[in-house]
């Protein structure tokens, strides 16, 4: 028990994802107003981004050019380049909903003058 | 030529989509000829690619030329083949069922709308060919943010609509990258036939069953299964009437499409992970889908909530199906799942007529009109025998082949399962005809002019298709049996 307590300490980058993931998870459901339920969207998302990241580090590693042609190639001298571009597409489509999400806010707020969501559920009986 | 068609199917509408903003800048009118050549054009070329895939064998695509494990690969086997025949004849259907009328809904944005349906046919083309998980993850975002967009695109109560999807949506999007982050991190690769082989020595990993268990939870989020469907019917009722048949029809299905692919093609039939047989709980998945859904559809008012909790409940007899392991019950799950979208699209048609035509939205304003529109009554009989199944039309076969499967896997709680939600459908379709045949006929609030031709096609051919599949279902049976099984089975 007291291991399991101290292992998880051992990775703080994951106990760091679980617990922005948690937060953002938490802003989602209890908050009303959209644009809070978008930040903790948005938290969800980089959360995951962040784990992403945090699985595929290489200590020691440099950028995934050959340095020498003619050796034969160290894995372990070069970062993984897949996770990056893994990385980079998964932030445009957040961004790119993220875009969309508050341009609907914009509408909701035109039309019903409000962005609380209990304020709207009024209205909209 | 015919070793290119997968991409070719994806780039035209993609390169529609992205240049028609440009093009009908001027010239509005323009955008809904443009988008009914583009998915013409899409029906004969994925045609042609069904036909060739059944002559040749399936057809390997890898893009710019990086070898498979590296590269992402796209397949056009013959499941894929079939569903894009149906996904691009269900698309032009749409498009063409948006007739001036649907124009004037939509407000000035009919450009936008030609541009995000467009953009959605081409996500879910990616969707359905693809073999790799990431890229399996970008183009369910793609859908869905057109899907967002195209839901809210009318304004009004729509957007709240919109809202709550986008916000749920998103969550989905995000567990199934987690879900798929797991997988890269235990097996480093992202390709599904190439994790597939690594998987038999790695399952007692945890971390396997974390990722197996955010993907499944992303894409039941997505296809709206019973625990997750919250966002389901309330999106598809407040979209505008020319938009909910295509997403009912289409967006849903490849989502579950995915999750096919992921549990035949990635994890294999006969799979057990610490003690669970994973078709197991895909089964026991659906036959809660598919009760509760046709539980929440007896107790519905509005006809387009109705029909939205009838595909939820249809989405958890295709997992039946899909959940027995053995060749009938895909096969019927299968040709379920085919017959289910054509359904979806025709009730959905029938909702988007009954409301332009007449100002139909609830079961007693249908009473009201159901004898004055012989015709709109005859297309909402022949969808109810479809939805009901019985026998001639395609949903008679498909569960036929379903209750056969589970029987031959001797599983009688899904056969229970299929026959307690056949008698609830029966349920909520009685209530249908007993509020059009029952009530008297009275005075109509709106006077329905000429009903305009696309109206008649969309609803005429959508019916004729639903009776076409029971007629055709023993060719189109054999045709899944013979080309559409996964390698596992």
């Amino acid at each position: 028990m007291v291991e399991a307590f101290f292992a998880v300490f051992q990775r703080p980058n994951f106990l760091t994802f679980v617990i922005v993931f948690l937060w953002g998870f938490y802003i989602m459901v209890t908050r009303y107003n959209l644009v809070k339920k978008l930040i903790g969207m948005y938290l969800v998302q980089t959360s995951v981004i962040f784990f992403l990241v945090s699985i595929s580090v290489k200590k020691g590693a440099t950028i995934p050019v050959l340095l020498s042609t003619t050796e034969p190639v160290q894995a372990a001298n070069y970062a993984n380049p897949l996770p990056h571009v893994l990385t980079l597409t998964a932030i445009v489509v957040g961004v790119a909903t993220l875009g969309v999400g508050l341009a609907l806010c914009a509408a909701i707020y035109r039309k019903y003058g409000s962005l609380d969501e209990e304020e709207i559920l009024e209205r909209l009986e | 030529m015919s070793h290119q068609l997968p991409a070719i199917l994806f780039l035209l509408p993609l390169f529609a989509a992205i240049s028609m903003p440009v093009v009908c800048l001027k010239h509005r009118h323009w955008s809904q000829p443009i988008s009914v050549a583009i998915l013409a054009a899409m029906v004969l070329i994925s045609i042609l690619n069904l036909h060739n895939v059944i002559q040749h064998g399936e057809v390997r695509y890898v893009f710019s030329g990086w070898t498979v494990p590296l590269g992402i690969e796209w397949v056009a086997d013959g499941l894929a083949s079939i569903i894009l025949v149906l996904l691009s004849i269900l698309g032009l259907l749409g498009v063409v069922f948006t007739v001036p009328t649907f124009q004037k809904s939509l407000g000035g944005r009919v450009v936008h709308y030609y541009t995000l349906i467009l953009l959605l046919v081409s996500a879910l083309v990616g969707m359905v060919f693809t073999r790799d998980l990431f890229n399996l993850f970008v183009f369910l975002e793609v859908a869905a943010i057109s899907s967002y967009a195209l839901i809210g695109v009318a304004g009004g109560r729509a957007l709240f609509a919109a809202f709550r999807y986008l916000v749920l949506g998103t969550l989905g999007a995000s567990l199934y990258l987690l879900g798929v982050s797991y997988l890269y991190a235990v097996t480093g690769t992202l390709n599904m036939a190439d994790i597939a082989d690594r998987l038999p020595l790695l399952l007692s990993s945890k971390a396997l069953i974390g990722g197996l268990l955010f993907m499944f939870m992303g894409l039941g989020i997505k296809m709206a299964l019973v625990p997750f469907h919250a966002w389901m019917p309330e999106a598809y009722t407040h979209a505008p009437e020319s938009v909910s048949p295509i997403l009912a029809s289409l967006v849903t299905k490849v989502a579950l499409l995915g999750w096919i692919r992921i549990t035949y093609w990635v994890l294999g039939a006969p799979i057990v992970i610490f003690n669970i047989p994973i078709l197991l709980l895909v089964a026991a998945l659906g036959t809660l889908a598919a009760i509760i859904g046709a539980f929440l559809a007896l107790a519905q008012r509005n006809i387009k909530m109705m029909f939205a909790y009838g595909g939820i409940s249809h989405i958890g007899i295709i997992l039946i199906g899909l959940g027995q392991g053995n060749q009938t019950g895909f096969a019927g799950g299968i040709f379920y799942l085919l017959n289910d979208a054509v359904m979806q699209a025709a009730l959905f048609f029938l909702a988007g007529v009954a409301f332009c035509q007449y100002g139909v939205r609830t079961i007693d304003d249908l009473g009201r009109v159901g004898k004055q529109a012989p015709w709109l009554t005859g297309c909402l009989i022949v969808m109810a025998l479809g939805m009901i199944g019985l026998p001639p039309t395609g949903g008679f076969f498909g569960k036929w082949y379903i209750i056969l499967g589970a029987l031959e896997a001797g599983n009688y709680v899904s056969v229970a399962a299929v026959l307690l939600s056949t008698l609830l459908t029966l349920a909520y379709f009685v209530k249908l005809f007993e509020a059009i045949f029952r009530q008297s006929s009275t005075q109509l609030d709106v006077q329905p002019g000429e009903i305009p031709l696309s109206f008649k096609w969309t609803l005429g051919i959508t019916s004729a298709a639903i009776i076409l599949f029971g007629l055709f279902s023993a060719p189109i049976v054999q045709l899944l049996l013979n080309h559409a099984l996964p390698p596992s089975l």
